[in-house]
């Protein structure tokens, strides 16, 4: 998936594309994973403190993430294209912040970004380096909706 | 009535207090499921992809390890209380993979409360939380902050 750790410049974004939340959807989730009555309940929400259904943190971050997958199979199918060998994707050892700003409301869509804002080798594992992204993701009103920083690990295409 | 009536409110709640969150074990299925919805990286996809990587063997996405957490933490703490929605969270660490039929055990313990600067109404509630497996093993660990309703001026508690 996407490039090796190599070739990966610092202060490169990447569009994630966007997406456009249902009141369907917002309560599916909700039901599953953050069962608050503001997540599930439209009459009752009208009554909560965002005077409405929203969608769960969680699932606005979720769907940033997917969005971000897709960004990097993308970026790898680009590189087959003209004849290169993609990189690997390493799983996340974690999320140094994420705030939730503006509620996501039914109809609301979300535009996606990711900016690479520094790299450095692994000191644990051998081959592989460390990535530092932040996700910024905007309503259609342009207001940030959240933003989240967090590490991902990437494999070197020459071990060190 | 409001949707919060009867629930515990900012005053009541205490630095400290230690809120058991239950269980849930996470299955093939759940973990495919997942994982194609929203986190379809070949480790959480594909057997024999994920024994090749870093995780050594099919795990759950961290989301859904972070997802079902929330889940339980809903159903235990944050309907029981006056929850005014979620500021975010912070050093979210996935420590060890959750791998096909695990059973993860996440508690919560309230690490501070703080008035709102700006809304008298609110408090803001930092949860520590910490995710087990059926080992005792740290799977995930995180802090949560939280906006919680406070008394109207003149309520009994």
């Amino acid at each position: 998936m996407t490039r090796w750790f190599e070739d990966i410049v610092v202060g490169e974004t990447f569009p994630l594309g966007q997406h456009t939340f249902t009141e369907a959807e917002i309560i599916r989730f909700g039901k599953l994973y953050d069962p608050q009555y503001f997540h599930i309940d439209p009459e009752a929400a009208k009554a909560g403190p965002f005077g409405g259904l929203v969608a769960s943190g969680w699932h606005t971050a979720a769907v940033g993430h997917r969005k971000m997958v897709d960004a990097l199979d993308a970026e790898a199918q680009r590189l087959r294209e003209l004849g290169e060998e993609p990189g690997i994707s390493g799983p996340s050892p974690g999320v140094d912040k994420l705030a939730f700003l503006v509620p996501v409301r039914p109809g609301d869509t979300v535009t996606y970004s990711m900016v690479v804002t520094g790299k450095r080798l692994s000191g644990s594992l051998p081959g592989w380096g460390l990535l530092f992204n932040t996700v910024e993701s905007t309503n259609q009103r342009g207001e940030i909706v959240y933003r989240a920083e967090f590490a991902a690990f990437s494999k070197l295409r020459q071990p060190a | 009535m409001p949707p919060t009536a009867a629930r515990r409110y900012f005053e009541d709640l205490k630095i400290g207090e230690v809120i058991p969150l239950g269980s849930q074990t996470i299955t093939r299925d759940m973990i495919l499921g997942f994982a194609r919805e929203f986190d379809p990286l070949p480790f959480h996809l594909d057997d024999e992809a994920a024994k090749r990587s870093l995780l050594g063997g099919l795990a759950a996405s961290g989301w859904q390890t972070g997802a079902l957490t929330l889940r339980l933490l809903g159903e235990h703490f944050l309907t029981r209380i006056a929850s005014a929605g979620g500021l975010g969270f912070s050093n979210l660490k996935w420590k060890k993979p959750v791998m096909v039929d695990d059973t993860i055990f996440p508690t919560a313990t309230i690490a501070t409360l703080r008035r709102s600067a700006s809304r008298p109404d609110r408090g803001i509630i930092a949860l520590d939380l910490v995710v087990t497996n059926q080992h005792g093993a740290e799977v995930m660990t995180m802090t949560l902050a939280n906006l919680v309703e406070t008394r109207a001026p003149g309520d009994q508690p």
